[in-house]
């Protein structure tokens, strides 16, 4: 049998090189210091990732997209499929998880400003994973065709829709039409099943490859210690299995929730009843959503919500150049106003997610 | 049992026994997560979701003046072959109580047995308590295929 | 000054007097309409001389116009005297309108007349174009003729309470007339009334009963299906009681007065009022419209069996039917009450208190209806507790997030048992109550198991779940061994 695994283990090395492979793996180094803990969470938010794609393929199998089976054929999952609450379930709160440990991998990569020159691709390939993943979840919010998801697209795209100039186009061609409908439906199904994979499957082999080329990031204080002081630990396989261990416990979590709290299905949507009352978008989106009520409805000159929008749009926008103007972090100097913007950011982000909890 | 037993290869042993129990708690893990899978993919007893249409069976299968009635979603619907070779399908819910109606071959109505409710073949309420005539749904013939479906 | 003050009223009231004498007197000799056409010994003229508008000193130019003080034709009936000669169609009405929709014109003659007949007659179903085309169905003059009108309270007059019935009958008991109008209307109404309490009473010339107008309206008749006929469904219960919930009104006859208080505390009261329930009986769906008649005992079940049918063949084929007609029990009323039905609860089959049973039932008497009714009395409250144990598996099935909607479905043949076991139960008949509780058993009996294994699958998840936790837990826990396996191995 070992024989066996090694023969064939060396018919592929012969034509492919495997060696080399494992020789990379195991000369790269990840080091180990206080806050190595931040490492795992890239591997985590793949991890989640990948349960996605599993659970989002066997979905596919009985899913229907269109506006008078979908609520039909998940209720179909939920009930007459084996096992499929539990595949529906897992899909549904991996889908929250997921965007829970991109926020942290995204917050402590900037909080360390890993970001610094060289690794400003990897910082942009990611936050354009970060939209693609807000994306996902809001396509997928609609599949179920459920009221709670009808009228929250609405609200949604009705936000898009006050974009100055690019909005009402932009909400058109979300919708697929003046209104949510069968069409919307259609489309967002395509966007979550097909586009939005392609692109985030490129994004993520651009992204994983460069984090291989590179190295893990350094923290920049632990640039004084010498070469030789450093600890560090073999990518495979210890850091490798510490990786499997946490995805194995992710994966128990995962499974408990799924049980314990399985996914609803709630009533049919029903496109000329009366919006129910705490229409809310998912928890990720309700930060942005609670500025906008906030807002007044005239600001100076400019509408409330389109200051919002604005505002919001140039915020992201700064966010993901920050490789760009942070230079003093890629000259290895300290920049503490990188910091104090981190930290409004991550306050502002959870009081208004814990306010527009409360206020629903 | 008896390696762990011995004392002298005692490292190598354990470093055996542990890989052997890495590979049975990767079984472990296939199982528990590949039966679900099977499972889930493993097409089930009711082919797929029909609720706005339901293949009610073969045109054989209601003789001329006779009735079936099917489940549409989780309500009853009634299929009547009528005399002059025509399918109707209605709601079978009684309008007054909601009680099941039947064909009734002989006086040529809909009847309800709860509370004597009478129906012509085209729904209308034409005797009895029901305050409104039963929903009406659509017959398609295709295939030899009785599919009912809801009015547009 | 003060003798003057004492003495004018007086002189006023004598002024007044003579004047209305000498006018009286003038009109009477100075219509020179009248004089000429009384002269000639016409019809009208004949008949004018009882006619209500005579007797106030009107004059027949005040309906047709031209000068009575001329005794010259020429000049006395000219177009430019405003002479219009018969007049026809709605030219008719509108002469009479004239007056009758002056309300200050009006009541010099009499302070309590109604004005405005003109213009309710216009809405009502007779002010619909007749076949002709040109002009509504009935004028004034169909029903109050034209020269000899007599006031209301004229025993003479066509519309006095005895007469109205033939009045309206000239053209409603004409059936190649009322062909023209509505071929399905029916045209025995008069028939019928006369076969009525009411008829029968008017016939002897009892004003106090109900004649067509009672019912109908005078001037403002609709049709039975337009919602502002006093005779709507809906309205009828009230158009009744206006007479029969009066008790000053109803002194004279021997009938309670509270039918219509006890009526709308029924079921089918509440229907009608409440829910607005068209298909609810109202006073006539019992008692008849025109031949209106309390239903007599024997009929009672073909009555109420007009709606409730199978209830009624049940009954009249159970062995009740000739136990009540040998003792005059009237049949439905017996248990069910007349006025005051109200929606019949479970509670009335059986031997314990409140059940109706018991009237003639006992254990020492008729022991075999109280046998039966001790069976089917609990086979009821055995179907019910059933029914409540599945709904509440199914209940804590769905609170723990597993999907019923198909064992609901089983809900319904449940259901649909209890209230057939309120129908059954009038066959009186324990082989046949039994067959429709055993549906409801069986039913019942498949709901339970599979909301019962509905919430066994939730468990199953449940234990599904530590298996799967046990055996990843159980890698994790080697994965967490064999790293440190490995760092120890290369730290020594």
């Amino acid at each position: 049998m070992k024989n066996q695994t090694k023969k064939f283990y060396d018919w592929v090395d012969s034509r492919v090189q495997l060696g080399d492979l494992v020789a990379f793996m195991s000369k790269k180094y990840v080091p180990v210091h206080s806050r190595s803990i931040w490492y795992y969470f890239g591997g985590v938010s793949l991890f989640f990732f990948i349960i996605q794609v599993v659970t989002g393929i066997l979905l596919l199998f009985y899913y229907k997209g269109s506006s008078d089976l979908a609520y039909e054929s998940i209720r179909f999952i939920m009930s007459k499929v084996q096992f499929g609450w539990l595949i529906r379930s897992m899909h549904s709160w991996s889908a929250n998880l997921f965007i829970l440990s991109v926020f942290i991998h995204m917050f402590s990569v900037y909080f360390e400003k890993s970001y610094r020159k060289p690794r400003e691709m990897t910082w942009i390939s990611g936050m354009f994973m970060f939209v693609l993943a807000l994306a996902f979840g809001f396509s997928g919010y609609l599949l179920p065709w459920n009221e709670l998801a009808y009228f929250a697209t609405k609200v949604g795209t009705d936000i898009v829709g006050a974009v100055p100039v690019v909005g009402e186009p932009l909400k058109y061609f979300l919708r697929g039409g003046d209104d949510v409908t069968g069409a919307t439906l259609s489309r967002f199904f395509g966007f979550h099943v097909a586009l939005f994979p392609g692109i985030f499957t490129f994004l993520l082999m651009l992204h994983l490859l460069l984090v291989q080329r590179q190295g893990m990031s350094e923290p920049m204080h632990l640039k004084i210690i010498a070469k030789a002081e450093k600890k560090t630990m073999p990518f495979f396989p210890n850091f490798m299995l510490r990786d499997l261990l946490l995805w194995l416990i992710v994966l128990n979590v995962l499974a408990i929730l799924a049980v314990f709290f399985p996914a609803e299905l709630g009533l049919k949507a029903d496109p000329l009843a009366s919006a129910p009352a705490g229409i809310q978008p998912e928890w990720y989106f309700l930060f942005m959503f609670q500025t906008l009520k906030f807002l007044p409805a005239h600001v100076w000159f400019i509408e409330g919500e389109v200051l919002g929008i604005l505002l919001f749009g140039l915020a992201g926008l700064l966010w993901l150049l920050v490789p760009v103007w942070d230079r003093k972090s890629s000259r290895g100097q300290q920049n503490r106003w990188i910091n104090y913007i981190g930290i409004f950011s991550v306050l502002f982000i959870i009081i208004l997610t814990i306010i527009g909890w409360v206020l629903k | 049992m008896d390696q762990i037993g011995s004392n002298k290869p005692e490292k190598k042993d354990r470093r055996d026994f542990l890989k052997f129990l890495l590979s049975l708690g990767l079984t472990g893990f296939g199982v528990a997560t590949i039966y679900p899978v099977i499972s889930f993919l493993k097409p089930p007893k009711q082919a797929e979701v029909e609720v706005n249409s339901v293949v009610a069976g073969k045109l054989d299968d209601i003789k001329t003046g006779e009735s079936k009635i099917i489940r549409f979603g989780n309500k009853p619907v009634i299929i009547i072959h009528t005399e002059d070779d025509k399918f109707r399908a209605l709601s079978a819910t009684c309008t007054h109580l909601d009680c099941t109606v039947q064909y009734k071959k002989d006086e040529k109505i809909i009847w309800c047995a709860c509370h004597n409710g009478k129906y012509d073949l085209y729904g209308k309420n034409i005797s009895g308590p029901p305050p409104r005539p039963l929903d009406k749904f659509k017959v398609v013939i295709k295939n030899d295929e009785l599919i009912v479906s809801k009015e547009a | 000054m003060g003798i003057k003050m004492k003495l004018i009223p007086g002189f006023k009231l004598i002024i007044s007097v003579l004047t209305l004498i000498l006018v009286q007197y003038s009109y009477a000799s100075e219509d020179q309409c009248f004089n000429c056409h009384r002269d000639l010994e016409d019809n009208p003229s004949k008949l004018f001389v009882e006619d209500v508008h005579y007797k106030v000193g009107l004059s027949c130019s005040s309906c047709h116009g031209g000068n009575s003080n001329s005794d010259d034709m020429e000049l006395a009936m000219n177009k430019s005297a405003g002479f219009i000669g018969v007049p026809s169609l709605n030219k008719i009405s509108e002469a009479c309108s004239k007056c009758h929709s002056d309300a200050v014109f009006m009541k010099k003659y009499n302070k309590n007349i109604l004005t405005g007949q003109f213009e309710k007659l216009k809405t009502s179903v007779h002010g619909k174009l007749s076949v002709n085309g040109r002009g509504m169905m009935l004028q004034c003059t169909t029903c109050h003729n034209a020269h000899g009108i007599k006031k209301v309270t004229d025993s003479r007059s066509p519309v006095y309470p005895t007469n109205v019935p033939a009045t309206c009958n000239k053209c409603h008991g004409d059936a190649s007339f009322m062909q023209s109008y509505n071929p399905s209307l029916s045209v025995d109404q008069l028939t019928k009334y006369r076969t009525s309490v009411h008829g029968i009473l008017n016939a002897k010339g009892n004003t106090k009963t109900a004649e067509c107008a009672s019912c109908h309206g005078s001037h403002d008749i609709f049709s039975a299906k337009d919602v502002r006929s006093k005779v709507y469904k809906l309205n009828i219960p009230n158009t009744c009681s206006q007479c029969h919930s009066n008790k000053d009104y109803m002194k004279d006859f021997p009938i309670p007065t509270d039918q219509f208080e006890k009526y709308q505390k029924s079921v089918h009261g509440v229907a009608v009022f409440e829910k607005q329930d068209l298909s609810a009986p109202v006073c006539n769906d019992c008692h008849g419209n025109h031949a209106a008649t309390p239903p007599g005992i024997e009929s009672i079940s073909k009555v109420c069996g007009s709606c409730h049918a199978l209830n009624a063949e049940l009954f009249s084929a159970s062995p009740h039917k000739k136990a009540f007609d040998e003792k005059k029990y009237p049949e439905c009323e017996t248990c069910h009450g007349n006025h005051e039905i109200l929606i019949a609860k479970d509670k009335l089959i059986g031997v314990e208190e409140g059940a109706i049973c018991l009237k003639c039932h006992a254990e020492d008497k008729n022991q075999k209806g109280y046998r039966v009714a001790k069976i089917m009395r609990s086979q009821i409250d055995s179907l019910m507790s059933l029914d409540i144990v599945a709904k509440n598996l199914i209940f804590q099935a769905e609170q723990k997030g597993m999907d019923v909607e198909e064992i609901k479905f089983k809900l319904r043949e449940i259901h649909q048992a209890r209230l057939e076991t309120r129908t059954i139960v009038h066959s009186f008949n324990e082989a046949k109550f039994k067959e429709v509780t055993n549906k409801g058993f069986k039913a019942s009996e498949m709901a339970i198991t599979e909301a019962k294994a509905s919430i066994d699958e939730f468990y199953f998840r449940r234990y599904g779940l530590v298996v799967a936790l046990a055996l990843i837990t159980f890698l994790i826990v080697i994965i967490f061994l064999y790293i440190r396996k490995i760092e120890k191995t290369k730290s020594v």
